[in-house]
């Protein structure tokens, strides 16, 4: 049975982000290049190759996510940001030849999700990056749609070691519905077994028992 | 033994009340349907207290019924695996609906909250409170182990921002009961058109669930 | 929806039985049952069926689908077609399963039918896959999927759908604007 029972928040995907998702908190962490294109006063110490108290305008700097999304403004320039070269037209023609051949673990691994919030700061290469996003998620979906749906009873990190997060989440569904239907077929779906909840509050009883 | 059993299955609905009447079986056949409509469906479904509550009351008849019988009754073992079978499905139906409102709570009190006076509630009363609650725990918990130590012009979260809502662009399968005609399908890109189809009865489709909402609520389309 | 609980729909098909035993007619919330007398064939549901099975109360007599040569044929019949064939009941994969762990010695050629059965599922699950390909990469918003069943649509569900709305987001990233989630603040 699919009780479970902690339901994880799942992640916004699109530009949206899903305030309670540890996947998109974890995106929203990842680095990105920027520019800045005014001083920033006595904000020295986050930049560690210059002892100067301020950051001058013009430093190339890595900045996460988050911080790079608040202080952006169309029409203030604050900073500006670099594009990674994952997104960049090189990579996008490599992703629109054979999205297949890419280890997009190795290049995200929040490719998807990375890909659609660069999207809020102003590039005229927008439309292209969000077209490429699309096209390599329905050029790899049969691949990932036949491997999660034929791996029954076998080590599955050779299968999943190339995939983004998103593409992982969807192996995982896909790997329930093709294990909750063997092991029904096998009638191992009648045997009763104790709910995880209670396994789990054993363990953690043990656990408390420890000084 | 059978005279305590064989009246069983006569009609619930004697209370003038209700307006249609309905079998047993056609009580227990709205239960399912209404599982299996809250199973797929993306939202929560306007409860349907009235069908729980008239099963609940066959599931006591019944069950009084047995303990008037003696240990070793072959049809009381039936009447027992059937009303077991019923008990399944009525309480894996609540439990689906409470998952939902866990998982919605602050879009369902907010639908709640902004129903019309003579609307159907959503929620059934139990739901109701449970929903309220869960949202209180929730908000306290927040504040306790985070926000109280964040500065005061940070210690609120919104939950109706915080939490994601329903996404009823999800796509369905569904089987028609009633035959529809003009349903319209929205392109999926910009270079397709969006065009019409007719659902005949009792062919299935994919589509998405937004397009065929309605047709969940009056019941002319089954989710599956 | 877990696989068991597709099965649990399944046992609610009605079969038929032979009772070894006497018993007046049963009414139950779902509708009367019986009279049972022996030697009598009378239609019950599945689950009743099998339980009165293993208590060696009734000899089950398998549906006429249930049969080598129907098999054959059907089995043919969809291997030849791009698309999903009538299947003999919306339930037969379960029925096959159901009724052949617990009543296979009331079944002739019983293995036959399950190797049999098993290869028309898989020739539909291969059909599915590729329609379910098809239906990611033209980007269709609509499909029919008549004549398949539920079990079959269950082991691809949580799989499509949820590929269905990261593609749906991704896409809504085309329309710049329209998402909602821009900058949002909490």
């Amino acid at each position: 049975m699919d009780t479970q029972s902690y339901l994880p928040v799942q992640p916004g995907v699109g530009m949206g982000e899903n305030f309670l998702s540890l996947d998109d908190i974890v995106l929203s962490h990842e680095r990105l290049p920027i520019r800045t294109e005014c001083r920033f006063p006595r904000l020295g110490f986050l930049e560690k190759s210059s002892d100067s108290q301020d950051i001058p305008e013009g430093t190339k700097m890595e900045l996460p996510l988050w911080l790079s999304k608040g202080l952006y403004e169309k029409k203030r320039r604050v900073l500006s940001v670099e594009l990674p070269k994952v997104y960049r037209e090189g990579w996008r023609t490599v992703f629109n030849a054979d999205p297949n051949v890419v280890d997009l673990h190795k290049m995200g691994p929040y490719y998807y999700g990375l890909g659609s919030q660069m999207l809020h700061f102003d590039s005229p290469e927008n439309p292209e990056i969000a077209q490429t996003l699309l096209q390599t998620f329905i050029g790899r979906f049969r691949r990932n749609m036949d491997s999660s749906q034929n791996a029954y009873n076998e080590d599955t990190s050779a299968l999943v070691e190339r995939l983004d997060c998103l593409e992982k989440a969807l192996f995982t569904s896909g790997q329930s519905g093709l294990n909750s239907f063997q092991s029904w077929e096998k009638g191992q779906a009648s045997q009763l077994t104790a709910s995880s909840l209670v396994l789990n509050y054993r363990k953690r009883k043990i656990t408390d028992l420890q000084p | 033994m059978s005279d305590a059993l064989s009246d069983a299955g006569s009609d619930v609905n004697q209370d003038d009340a209700q307006e249609d009447v309905m079998t047993p079986a056609e009580l227990i056949a709205k239960l399912e349907e209404a599982w299996l409509n809250e199973k797929f469906s993306p939202e929560l479904l306007e409860n349907k207290s009235e069908v729980v509550e008239c099963v609940m009351e066959q599931l006591s008849h019944m069950d009084a019924n047995l303990q008037r019988v003696k240990k070793g009754d072959a049809k009381a073992s039936i009447h027992r695996m059937e009303i077991d079978r019923i008990r399944f499905v009525l309480s894996s139906y609540l439990r689906s609906r409470l998952r939902k409102i866990e998982k919605f709570f602050p879009h369902v009190l907010e639908r709640e909250k902004s129903r019309g006076e003579g609307d159907p509630s959503l929620l059934s009363p139990e739901e109701f409170a449970f929903a309220k609650e869960y949202y209180a725990n929730t908000e306290t918990y927040l504040k306790a182990v985070a926000l109280k130590r964040m500065p005061p012009n940070l210690q609120t979260v919104d939950m109706l921002k915080a939490v994601p809502e329903p996404c009823l662009d999800s796509f369905v399968f569904l089987r028609v009961k009633d035959r529809q005609e003009n349903i319209l399908v929205e392109p999926e890109t910009d270079d397709q058109r969006e065009y019409v189809v007719d659902l005949e009865e009792g062919s299935q489709h994919l589509m998405r669930y937004r397009t065929i909402a309605p047709l969940v609520s009056s019941g002319a389309v089954q989710l599956i | 929806m877990d696989s068991s609980e597709v099965e649990f729909l399944a046992e609610k098909e009605t079969v038929k039985i032979i009772p070894n035993f006497s018993l007046d007619r049963i009414y139950l919330i779902g509708g009367d049952l019986g009279p049972f007398n022996p030697g009598l064939p009378v239609d019950v549901p599945v689950w009743l069926a099998l339980n009165l099975k293993q208590r060696q109360k009734c000899r089950i007599v398998p549906p006429a689908w249930m049969d080598v040569e129907k098999l054959e044929e059907m089995r043919e019949l969809e291997r030849k077609e791009d698309t999903f064939t009538p299947v003999p009941s919306p339930y037969y994969m379960e029925l096959t399963k159901l009724l052949l762990n617990y009543a296979s010695d009331n079944i002739p050629k019983a293995d036959e039918i399950r190797t049999l059965v098993k290869d028309i599922w898989d020739t539909r699950i291969a059909k599915l896959r590729l329609s379910a390909d098809s239906f990611i990469s033209q980007l269709e918003a609509h499909a029919k999927l008549d004549n398949l069943t539920l079990m079959e649509i269950n082991t691809i569900r949580a799989f499509l759908l949820d590929s269905l709305n990261c593609m749906y987001k991704l896409r809504s990233n085309l329309q710049p604007g329209s998402s909602k989630g821009q900058f949002t603040d909490y």
